[in-house]
């Protein structure tokens, strides 16, 4: 028993122990060269997908998916943008984007609670509405592009900014996730759906709240990246579902949710994706054999921190 | 003997409406606004090389995901066999059906290597797909570079440019699932194994061979899928982050009308029809004039409402049913 709980902790870490062998392989590279513009450098690449993969914590804590966050999140900054246009009001621009982040994932988990529609086939059907709706809303403007003054996110555009927009949406997301019912029954759900239900605790609900959760992320999420660049184009964002569904596994999030889900994996996930992707421009590697270690090392992190749940049969 | 009449014309009617509806709707709207359906036999062969290519796509997705294996791998098996195929085709300056049993075979052979893995590392079938996602794609990228152009060897962009051979291609795909999945014992224990795992299993079916097969036929619908593409415009071009992904999207439609014709029929026969119905309506839109991106929005507001039909079936017809008079 004490040996099985050994394992469990050595495998539980693995996550964290990949992260930090990345940190001080970026670190010895860097050497001399290290500095707070290469530190601004990471984290400007980790706040936007940690934020998103964040809030898709608790989608994923009850072992469901969205593989749309990248387009609602190119949807939310076009409106806001647009907002921001006719407006000139930066806050009034901050709280569309929220505003429509969180109406997308209403209306994608609305859809699978209220219609009784499998949530990744609503995830799937909103990535080609969404992705439709990101083209007609730029043509609508009659260029190829939305843009906001550069002026008007001036202020905004620092590392200050992003982390203290990440630390606050964190601190709240991990206050829910660890410290309230809502984290519990999560787990719960994700862990067993028929012994949830049977407690008495409402599925569908527990489900609107973990996608309206995660539509905040997406907004804070368009709103730093319209700070970060002010033209939004039909690619802006498009990575950024796939990135948070392989920044949290490869974080220690279990795929299929549950009671081993944990909040940590997004951010450990998010730095380690972004650490990744700096090694490899300092070794000066061409964009197939960066992604090519990418797959190698997501494929045996992911194999090393899942050895934990190994069943006989094959796991779907 | 009147049940077994109304039985087989319940059973034609269900299996022939979902296409057929397509059809008429956009023969009706393309006469009001005064546009042939099938003005030149290139729609015709726009329509066929859908209807196969599609049909393909389906097949793959279907096969592991109605045993709740979610593949994201499929785009990029297809684009790898096609560089795989093309590139030693070009280097040795063989025919274009050394392209062909080439670019198959490496299907194949990657679909097998993503079963393979996804049963050593015993991950769930989506993680494992988008490792090897990132994997094939990052592979392709290496052999490639930017791509593979081939436009100036005629007899290697022949092939997709034929109507009989996109027809021949749909027949022989469906007649290998129709027979492959109806009448062999690797049939039945993947029905065994869709419906009842823990029960196939402990009755000794071997699932990881099962799961392996899976997913080399997986791989050989994609790699023809690829060499389609590839011959179709005689480039092939390389996509890394995921940017393979969007092939498997257009499966899904044809894949739960599928699921809707098989309770008439055949769910394989299903999906041809449900390819038929999709082509309908893409060549539809494109003759109606409408944009990509409305298609787009269009072809899944129509996956969203189908399923809500599939899922609420039961309710939607209930409403229309008339309720007894009470005494």
């Amino acid at each position: 028993m004490k040996k099985l709980n050994i394992k469990s902790r050595i495998i539980e870490i693995v996550p964290i122990v990949a992260m930090l062998l990345l940190l001080a392989a970026y670190l010895i590279m860097m050497g001399d060269r290290f500095s707070l513009y290469m530190f601004e450098t990471v984290l400007n690449q980790t706040v936007i997908t940690a934020v998103v993969a964040t809030g898709a914590v608790f989608i994923y804590t009850t072992g469901a998916f969205d593989i749309a966050l990248g387009s609602a999140v190119a949807v939310s900054a076009i409106t806001g943008a647009m907002v921001y246009n006719r407006t000139g009001n930066i806050v009034l621009t901050l709280l569309t984007m929220v505003g429509v982040g969180v109406l997308i994932e209403l209306i994608d988990s609305s859809l699978a609670a209220f219609l009784n529609l499998p949530v990744f086939v609503t995830t799937i059907a909103m990535l080609s509405v969404l992705g439709s709706l990101v083209k007609i809303l730029i043509a609508s403007t009659g260029g190829a592009k939305v843009t906001i003054p550069r002026d008007a996110v001036r202020a905004l555009d620092n590392s200050t900014f992003r982390l203290v927009v990440l630390v606050i949406f964190v601190a709240i997301c991990v206050f829910l996730y660890n410290y309230t019912a809502l984290g519990r029954r999560e787990k719960f759900l994700g862990g067993n759906p028929v012994c949830a239900k049977l407690t008495g605790i409402s599925v569908k609900t527990l489900s609107i709240i973990a996608f309206v959760i995660t539509g905040v992320g997406v907004g804070l999420a368009a709103f730093l990246t319209v700070v970060r660049a002010p033209t939004i184009t039909n690619s802006t964002a498009s990575s950024i579902g796939l990135d948070v569904i392989v920044a949290i596994v490869f974080g220690g999030m279990p795929a299929s949710g549950g009671a081993r889900s944990k909040i940590s994996a997004a951010l450990i996930g998010s730095i380690s994706m972004v650490l990744l992707s700096q090694i490899m421009t300092i070794l000066n590697y061409t964009a197939g054999v960066s992604q090519l270690v990418k797959s190698i090392l997501f494929l045996a992190v992911v194999t090393l921190s899942g050895m934990k749940g190994r069943k006989a049969m094959l796991t779907r | 003997m009147k049940t077994d009449k109304s039985n087989l014309v319940k059973r034609i009617v269900g299996t022939l409406i979902i296409p057929v509806i397509a059809i008429l709707i956009f023969y009706i709207v393309c006469a009001v606004k005064g546009i042939a359906f099938f003005e030149t036999s290139n729609h015709v062969l726009i329509f066929c090389r859908s209807i196969a290519t599609v049909t393909l796509t389906t097949f793959a997705l279907s096969i592991n995901l109605n045993s709740g294996r979610f593949d994201f791998s499929l785009g990029s098996i297809s684009l790898l066999a096609s560089v795989v195929g093309s590139t030693i085709t070009l280097q040795y300056n063989l025919p274009a059906a050394a392209m062909l049993v080439i670019t198959l075979a490496a299907g194949i052979v990657l679909g097998a290597v993503s079963g393979l893995l996804y049963v050593l590392l015993k991950l769930p079938a989506l993680i494992t797909s988008l490792g090897v996602a990132l994997l094939f794609e990052s592979i392709s990228s290496i052999i490639a570079g930017s791509g593979v152009s081939f436009t100036t060897e005629k007899a290697l962009t022949q092939f997709s440019s034929s109507i009989p051979n996109m027809v021949i291609v749909t027949v022989i795909a469906f007649g290998f699932m129709f027979i492959v999945m109806n009448y062999t014992k690797f049939g039945f224990n993947y029905a065994a194994l869709k419906d009842g795992q823990k029960v196939a299993v402990d009755t000794g079916i071997k699932e990881k061979m099962n799961a392996i097969a899976c997913y080399a036929i997986a791989g050989a619908m994609m790699g023809m899928v690829g060499y389609i593409n590839a011959s179709l415009t005689g480039t092939i071009q390389s996509s890394l982050n995921f940017g393979s992904i969007g092939a498997m999207f257009v499966a899904f439609l044809p894949m739960f009308i599928g699921g809707f014709v098989g309770r008439f029929s055949d769910q394989y026969l299903g999906m041809v029809l449900g390819a038929a119905t999709y082509a309908t309506i893409q060549l539809g839109f494109v003759r109606l004039g409408l944009s990509s991106e409305a298609q787009s929005l269009v072809s899944a507001l129509v996956l969203v409402g189908f399923l809500i039909y599939l899922n609420n079936e039961h309710s939607i017809v209930g409403l229309f049913k008339r309720k007894p008079a009470v005494k």
